[in-house]
């Protein structure tokens, strides 16, 4: 970890570390607009109604506004659900943490070109003052303005059965949330230029994807779990007794395991032969103790009796800062005999390395990892060149296969072969490709590395 | 921008994404549009719980024996139905048709009896002491003095209701009767009525009988209702949507409908309390509109108020009548008329000074179907104030109010500055102390209020009254009726019915002015924001 951060640095002084990441989910965005346009169309005939102006016409203005806000009611109602529904209500958790920062850079900061004291990443969107802000706005002038324009639009005669302030009030308090929602559309209008970009926040709400700020740990997570579910690498986690929490279905695919409760809560031992249990006893235990492991080399014993070679990582789970178990993945690596006897040749850095080419093969982007591999140091002379920039050139016929292959639908996984790096020196590595889709069409070919460094000797 | 693929997929995602946005759009507008369509052509859809009767009448009277005579006068003619309607004319004899007057309990809690027969107005003022000519208008024979007797049945006037031929009518100074020999008033010649030819076609009330007495109340046509006139003889559809010759072609007893001679509806001017009135929900049932915005306005406003956005259509309706002027003559000493444009009588030396008005908008008042009357002998507590000579009850915070349209008449009459109450006084008569004749007040005052049994002291002065009358008739159609905006802006029609909201008309002015500040506090704050943040920015690049 400590030299990704390193190369971290070093990029982050030249450009922030970010990634594209799809921050808002469709009905996300379906909400927020429709929420906007409704709230506008709401303030326009609302005012009209309020004889500020006439543009509908008195009945067409209620008329409307009155559907709208039933249309509204129903959305408030989709968006609780799901909200609660995907947990995505913990985004809009107040959180004091930073909120003074923030304000003082609102306040001070912006003007003289400081940096944003908070950053916007896939798993926390909002700034604090964000937070704040939306919270209020969803806990107070939403439910204040529902609440007093259904009463206004039913409690209009003292017979009604819904009866406990007077109509004129209900009428005002209405017109009162109806200035904060124009107030805050206003500021909320303006706000989104003091973003990184406001036009890609705009671009952002509407297609979904925006650069957001990375952490290693985040990209690590996020890029391993792409890894997981393509069925590239097993994933595997222990509790604090080394018995199986969970694995997925590439592991049970490579062990030869067909029921996931034939694993669950057995000790770990079960996945290796005799001889190597107590090796793993051992390295769960230092595991435990806070150690991680990147890339050990490992026979397993599958469920059918028959074995087969990886390279495994393993490292602690947290929780409130707290070892409660182990977790990590492993990467089939039965057809590389060689390695076999690299055993002692751990992975040196078991951060896969990613990248993604276009459709014409160009390098699309590349993370620290796949930098480093290739001892580049600038993401820039790496995106827009050809793959062919990154292979010998006796390679290039295999490389165009693979290419091919992928671009024709199909997924290749620990393909062993070798990169030049930028210094013109080569290296082994285990490669995975798989095609990147978007509307059904296949628009560019995405993958990880896994650097086998023994086998660079052996070149 | 790599992740969201080409542009043409972009484009294609974006288009997605409106059309998504949009659907809800399109929702709302269809429901909304079908709302506003369906409103608008509610003729075609609208729901009445109503059977006109057309089938012609069951019986032939031509064919009776009894009607074949030769009747010498009107009297004949009733024993002649009551003959065989035997006991029809106990059910017309309880009717406020024939006695003008009937119990009613005043909000001080006395009973007394209130009608025609005793109230006052400020038209004609009192039926007492004018009794032969108001009683032109009585379903009776010969009610000129004050002992009529209520009792005598051959003194019910059947025809006036059932005559069919127009052939019939009563004479304008006759106590009810109609004339008995050829004469002629004013400008138009009365002659004696061919009782037989009537009697023999005698039927079900049309809209001339009620139209005769009603539609010239008040001495001429419109005078007093303002949206019962002659007019209503042959309506079109813009005049009166019900009685519309073309359309509907309603008559009067279709809505004031009639069991046992007691015919529904009445009038605020001559009586007080809640009952047997019509309304609109007799035959307009269930969700009249299809928006029900509209529909829960049906709690406190009437059907009336918007659909009856003017009234007097046609013939001009009386709106003052300021008996203080009167007495003037000309320079050769003779009793004198002025008239306006329309030919409408402006002065008359035994009259005063009227005022007329056509295609009136009505004032709006809270009313819950009770009221209140000026009782002869009633004392005024505030001579300062203007008199109300009937107050219609109702307020905002009485959920049995609604509001009503109105046609507010305004006068100046003739009162007691020392007793500080209303006078009867003598207008019509043949004698010289009739004002008609004489042009003194102070006899005429005498004679009047003797009559009425009530104490003169000699003094007599002008004071202000206002006269209340609710609108019904002459419903415009529907595209006429009010719209939304003529009471919900801050002209509203109902400017003068304070101490509620109504959106549109009342805003908080501490709360506009707040609101306002807050926005535009925002919009300036964040303009100065973002101009610091241009010259800094330039400053940091410099």
């Amino acid at each position: 970890m400590q030299e990704f951060k390193t190369i971290g640095k070093v990029i982050r002084a030249e450009k922030e570390l970010t990634k594209r990441a799809y921050i808002y989910k469709a009905f996300e965005r379906f909400w927020h607009w429709s929420q906007a346009l409704l709230i506008m169309f709401l303030v326009i005939t609302g005012f009209e109604i309020h004889s500020s102006y006439q543009l509908l016409g008195y009945e067409r203005a209620i008329l409307y506004h009155d559907i709208a806000a039933w249309s509204l009611l129903i959305l408030i109602i989709f968006a609780i659900f799901w909200h609660f529904a995907t947990g995505a209500w913990k985004q809009y958790i107040p959180t004091m943490k930073l909120v003074k920062e923030q304000a003082n850079y609102y306040i001070f900061g912006i003007f003289k070109g400081a940096p944003h004291p908070t950053k916007k990443t896939s798993y926390n969107k909002f700034n604090p003052l964000q937070r704040l802000t939306y919270f209020g706005f969803k806990v107070f002038i939403i439910p204040v303005q529902v609440i007093s324009g259904f009463l206004y639009m039913y409690y209009m005669y003292p017979e009604n059965p819904i009866h406990f302030i007077g109509f004129d009030i209900t009428a005002l308090i209405h017109t009162f949330g109806a200035f904060m929602l124009l107030a805050f559309l206003i500021a909320h209008l303006y706000l989104l230029t003091t973003g990184e970009s406001p036009k890609a926040s705009f671009a952002a709400m509407l297609f979904g994807w925006e650069e957001v700020s990375v952490t290693p740990d985040e990209e690590h997570r996020d890029h391993m779990q792409i890894a997981v579910d393509n069925s590239i690498a097993g994933y595997y986690r222990l509790d604090e007794n080394g018995l199986f929490l969970d694995v997925n279905d590439a592991w049970m695919k490579l062990y030869k395991c067909t029921d996931k409760n034939n694993v669950l809560n057995m000790k770990c031992t079960i996945a290796r032969k005799d001889k190597d249990k107590d090796e793993l006893l051992k390295t769960v235990e230092k595991v435990l103790k806070g150690e991680s492991f990147r890339g050990i080399y490992s026979e397993r014993k599958c469920f059918d009796g028959t074995t087969g070679n990886h390279i495994l990582s393993m490292n602690p789970t947290y929780e409130n800062d707290k070892i409660t178990g182990v977790e990590g993945f492993i990467i089939d690596i039965t057809d590389i005999h060689r390695v076999e006897e690299q055993m002692f040749h751990s992975v040196r850095n078991s951060e896969a390395g990613y990248y993604r080419l276009n459709t014409k093969g160009y390098y699309e982007e590349v993370n620290a990892a796949w930098l480093k591999m290739y001892k580049c140091v600038d993401k820039e002379n790496v995106i827009g060149k050809h793959y062919s920039l990154s292979r010998q050139e006796k390679d290039l016929k295999e490389a165009d296969e693979i290419f091919k292959t992928v671009l024709s639908g199909k997924t290749i996984s620990s393909k062993i072969v070798t990169r030049r790096c930028k210094d013109g020196t080569t290296a082994k590595q285990v490669l995975s490709a798989n095609p990147v889709y978007d509307c059904d069409n296949i628009i560019g070919v995405e993958g990880f590395i896994i650097d086998l460094p023994g086998l660079e000797v052996e070149e | 921008m790599k992740e969201d693929g080409s542009t043409g997929c972009k484009i294609r995602k974006f288009v997605m994404f409106a059309i998504l946005i949009s659907l809800p759009w399109y929702l709302i507008y269809v429901i909304g549009y079908s709302i506003e369509e369906s409103d608008h052509a509610i003729n075609d859809t609208i729901k009445v719980r109503f059977n006109q009767d057309k089938k012609p009448s069951i019986v032939d009277h031509s064919k009776f024996e009894i009607l074949k005579q030769e009747f010498t006068n009107p009297m004949e003619v009733t024993e002649a139905c009551v003959s065989c309607h035997n006991k029809r004319h106990t059910e017309v004899m309880q009717t406020s048709h024939w006695n003008w007057s009937r119990d009613l309990v005043r909000p001080n809690g006395d009973t007394v009896k209130i009608g025609k027969e005793n109230v006052i107005n400020n038209f004609c003022i009192t039926t007492q002491s004018n009794r032969w000519k108001c009683t032109s208008c009585h379903v009776g024979y010969g009610w000129s003095e004050m002992e009529f007797d209520f009792k005598d049945y051959k003194k019910v006037d059947c025809l006036v209701c059932h005559d069919t031929t127009g052939a019939y009518e009563k004479e304008p100074f006759g106590s009810g009767f109609p004339i008995k020999e050829k004469k002629a008033f004013t400008n138009k010649t009365y002659f004696p009525p061919n009782y037989s030819y009537i009697a023999k076609n005698v039927g079900k009330s049309k809209v001339e009988n009620c139209g005769k007495c009603h539609f010239y109340g008040g001495g001429g046509d419109n005078v007093k209702h303002g949206d019962l006139s002659s007019d209503l003889y042959h309506p079109d559809k813009e005049m009166d949507v019900h009685m519309d010759e073309t359309g509907t072609n309603m008559s009067c007893v279709d809505c004031h409908q009639t069991e046992r001679h007691n015919i529904t509806g009445k009038l605020y001017s001559v009586s007080n309390d809640d009952g047997n009135r019509v309304t609109c929900e007799k035959c307009h049932t269930g969700k009249v509109h299809k928006n029900n915005t509209l529909n829960r306005h049906i709690n406190r406003i009437a059907c009336q108020t918007c659909h009856i956005p003017t009234y007097a259509k046609g013939k001009a309706t009386k709106m003052i009548w300021d008996w203080s002027t009167a007495g003037k003559l000309d320079s050769e000493g003779k009793k004198y008329k002025e008239y306006d444009s329309l030919h409408n009588v402006t002065y008359k030396s035994d009259k005063g000074t009227y005022v007329w008005e056509t295609n009136v908008e009505p004032e709006y008042v809270w009313f819950n179907g009770t009221a209140d009357q000026y009782i002869p002998g009633d004392v005024i507590e505030d001579t300062t104030q203007v008199v109300q000579i009937n107050t219609l009850f109702g307020s905002h915070n009485d959920k049995n109010s609604k509001i009503i349209p109105v046609k507010v008449h305004r006068g100046k009459q003739i009162f007691d500055p020392v007793n500080k109450t209303l006078i009867v006084p003598h207008i019509y008569g043949h004698d010289s102390t009739a004002y008609h004749h004489g042009l003194n007040w102070n006899l005429s005052a005498k004679v009047g209020m003797k009559e009425a049994g009530l104490p003169y002291s000699g003094k007599y002065s002008f004071i202000s009254t206002e006269m209340y009358w609710p609108l019904n008739h002459m419903v415009s159609p529907v595209e006429q009726s009010l719209k939304c905006i003529d009471c919900h802006s801050k002209n509203s029609k109902l400017k003068n019915l304070k101490g509620f909201y109504i959106p549109g008309r009342d805003n908080n002015n501490f709360l506009d002015i707040l609101g306002i500040f807050m926005i535009m506090g925002t919009f300036i704050g964040v303009m100065i924001h973002a101009v610091i943040r241009f010259f800094k920015a330039k400053h940091i690049i410099n």
